[in-house]
């Protein structure tokens, strides 16, 4: 058989090279693990290293035989912990991302009103907490929230209080902080679609005989939508899975699906469990990522 | 137009100004947009402001819709001082310059918008809607949204919303700038009809000369934040206050003149250019020797190649350029001393070569009251 020299030069140009690349990207860094992830899913948990049986048995015959297990999909139904964690990251996801756009949006907006000079300025403020790692900022929460900290040193010491709060270790405590960490994620999306709003839309507004208020409820947000959606989506999502904040400022009570995910990984060693629930975090997440890329899809066209 | 003749409320001291500008001036920090500006509109008028940009007309007619705050003076709408209203509460419309429909919603919707507002029941609104789809032919569109629509559709879904409230003043800011030469002409006129059906007052922001003088039933010429002249289309361009006035308006040939006294003709001017006595009809108060300009539009500026027969009032020249219009000619003629002017000639004879060409000896003659006299 003769190949013909120029076949491969066809497949290797420069042109393939380069969308090649994303392709790699991803199957190398996404797909595979995800298939090993989703392989351990349906093993058992055994004492060995690694502590998991292995899917494929090679017995006798030339084919090995597939020994797969949904028990431990069964598992987290069956115990109500799962449920309740899920339901709990569901929920806290929900209301931080409500709170984290009524804060975004207001300083989204104050932003794009912002004379032009002082935009950039203001904006830099948004995103210089980034510039510190994320886990110190966490960690900075606990300097302010727990019982001897700032926040209630400070208001014992004006005579707002006498007792201290007690906010640290609370959900309380766990919503200041995923607020505090996620608001760049919901102001920057905000802030794109404010900025380039048309202000004589407002003006057409005001002059049709709409109120200040009405006008914000009627076109500013009907407008800004797509902002909204962005900037919900970039918090609820990550949120869900978070690990670190209700870690280190939640209480024993404060249930996330990512403190059990780290629980049976490195205190139950239960890989195959583990491996479980986190295919189904991501099968929960699949429905309101699909919804976003959707909406980003109708934005674009 | 006609009508004009009759409806001229401004010269009637009976009839009371609907809008009143009183001594308004604005300022945005040191710059001074609008400087101590008077002016009295009547009921039904159609006032166009005109100006160069940045003259102040725009923001003047933001002041009336209420979105610049006046620093000084007031400005009172049927005798009610508006100058602490919000917007929003103003009786009076707008139609934007960039149109701003609202992009989230269908035709009818945005139409419909400043109705909701009032709270109307809705089976008003929606018969309120039909008629001003109707009135700009929009029917089949009522349910596009504006990123649907054409620049001359969108113009007039601009128009039907700002109309459907009935506002007793209308502000129109450039309406027609974003449409081509010939849909502009088309909806000048389509404006008027609708302006003369609905009675409604309007002001419209231009900088398109010929837009105001089609519309027009008077025109305020603004420069650097005041008017320089109000009057008649007619009367701007036949007796404009001064040079700029008479440039800014159409084509004009502008002479120096030195003031030589008045006789039976009327004014006797010296000019450099024909170096004789040229006359005007018009009287002015000067003395003699004040040097003063003399405007003549190029129509009235007669061109042959036969030389008159009287003495005043000639130019001798050379055509330098012919710029053929199709129903008229422009003659760019040189003066012995180099100056050019222009004359307008109607193609009246359907001719090759209309008897006049490149480097003709010519003559150019007017009669004493097509000049105007312009003491600035």
């Amino acid at each position: 058989m003769q190949t013909n020299p120029n076949f491969f030069k066809s497949i290797f140009n420069g042109r393939n090279a380069v969308i090649a690349i994303p392709y790699i990207w991803l199957l190398l860094l996404f797909l595979l693990p995800f298939i090993y992830v989703l392989k351990i899913s349906f093993a058992e948990t055994i004492y060995a290293r690694p502590p998991y049986s292995s899917l494929l048995i090679w017995g006798d015959s030339w084919l090995p035989s597939i020994k797969a297990s949904f028990d431990n999909y069964l598992f987290l139904f069956s115990d109500s912990l799962y449920i309740k964690a899920y339901l709990s990251s569901l929920k806290i996801a929900f209301i931080s991302t409500i709170l984290t756009l009524i804060i975004g949006y207001s300083i989204a907006y104050s932003v794009a009103r912002a004379p032009t000079r002082w935009r950039g300025i203001l904006l830099m403020l948004v995103i210089l907490p980034f510039w510190t790692s994320f886990l110190i900022r966490v960690y900075a929460w606990i300097g302010i929230l727990k019982t001897e900290g700032l926040l209630n040193l400070a208001l014992m010491s004006i005579g707002i209080i006498e007792k201290p709060l007690m906010i640290m270790n609370t959900d309380l405590a766990v919503y200041i902080g995923i607020v505090y960490s996620y608001l760049p994620f919901m102001i920057l999306p905000l802030y794109a679609n404010l900025e380039k709003m048309d202000m004589s839309l407002l003006e057409a507004a005001a002059d049709l005989g709409c109120r200040p208020f009405k006008t914000f409820w009627t076109v500013t947000v009907p407008l800004s939508l797509s902002g909204i959606i962005a900037g919900c989506f970039l918090v609820f999502i990550p949120v869900m899975g978070e690990f670190v904040i209700p870690d280190l400022l939640g209480g024993s009570e404060t249930l996330m699906i990512g403190k059990v995910l780290w629980t049976e990984f490195f205190y139950n060693r239960d890989w195959p469990v583990a491996s479980a629930v986190a295919i189904l975090l991501l099968a929960i997440l699949v429905v309101p990522i699909m919804l976003y890329q959707r909406s980003q899809e109708k934005a674009i066209s | 137009m006609s009508e004009n003749i009759k409806f001229s409320p401004w010269l009637d001291s009976s009839q009371k100004p609907y809008i009143q500008i009183q001594n308004v001036t604005k300022r945005f920090g040191e710059f001074t947009a609008i400087d101590n500006l008077t002016l009295d509109i009547y009921k039904n008028e159609f006032f166009s402001l005109l100006g160069p940009s940045g003259c102040g007309k725009t923001t003047l007619l933001r002041m009336l819709a209420g979105f610049e705050k006046i620093t000084d003076g007031k400005i009172l709408v049927d005798g009610e001082d508006i100058s602490e209203i919000p917007p929003h509460l103003r009786p009076i419309n707008m139609m934007f310059q960039s149109y701003a429909l609202f992009p989230h919603m269908t035709v009818e919707k945005n139409i419909a918008f400043g109705l909701k507002q009032d709270n109307l029941p809705t089976n008003e609104i929606n018969q309120r809607v039909e008629e001003m789809l109707e009135l700009v032919e929009l029917t089949d569109f009522a349910n596009r949204k504006p990123n649907q629509l054409s620049g001359g559709q969108s113009q007039r879904v601009a128009l039907a919303r700002s109309l459907a409230k009935r506002p007793k003043l209308l502000l129109l800011d450039e309406p027609l700038g974003a449409l081509d030469k010939r849909l502009r002409e088309q909806t000048q006129f389509e404006l008027m009809d609708i302006q003369e059906k609905l009675e409604v007052t309007f002001v419209i922001v231009t900088h398109d000369q010929e837009e105001a003088m089609t519309v027009s039933s008077r025109i305020g010429v603004m420069d650097s934040g005041n008017l320089v002249q109000v009057a008649t289309p007619t009367e701007i361009y036949e007796a404009p206050i001064n040079k700029d006035v008479a440039d800014f308006i159409g084509d004009v040939n502008i002479l120096k003149g030195i003031y030589k006294g008045q006789n039976e003709v009327g004014t006797q001017l010296f000019s450099e250019d024909s170096n004789s006595i040229v006359f005007a009809t018009q009287e002015v108060g000067a003395s003699v020797e004040d040097e003063m300009w003399f405007a003549i539009r190029p129509e009235k500026l007669e061109i042959s190649k036969v030389a008159p027969s009287h003495d005043h009032n000639i130019l001798k020249g050379t055509i330098e350029d012919i710029a053929y219009g199709g129903s008229f000619s422009t003659y760019h003629v040189k003066l012995d001393n180099g100056r050019i002017l222009k004359a307008i000639r109607a193609n009246r004879e359907r001719t090759k070569e209309h008897h006049l060409t490149w480097d003709d000896e010519v003559y150019l003659q007017w009669a004493p009251h097509s000049a105007v006299v312009l003491l600035s």
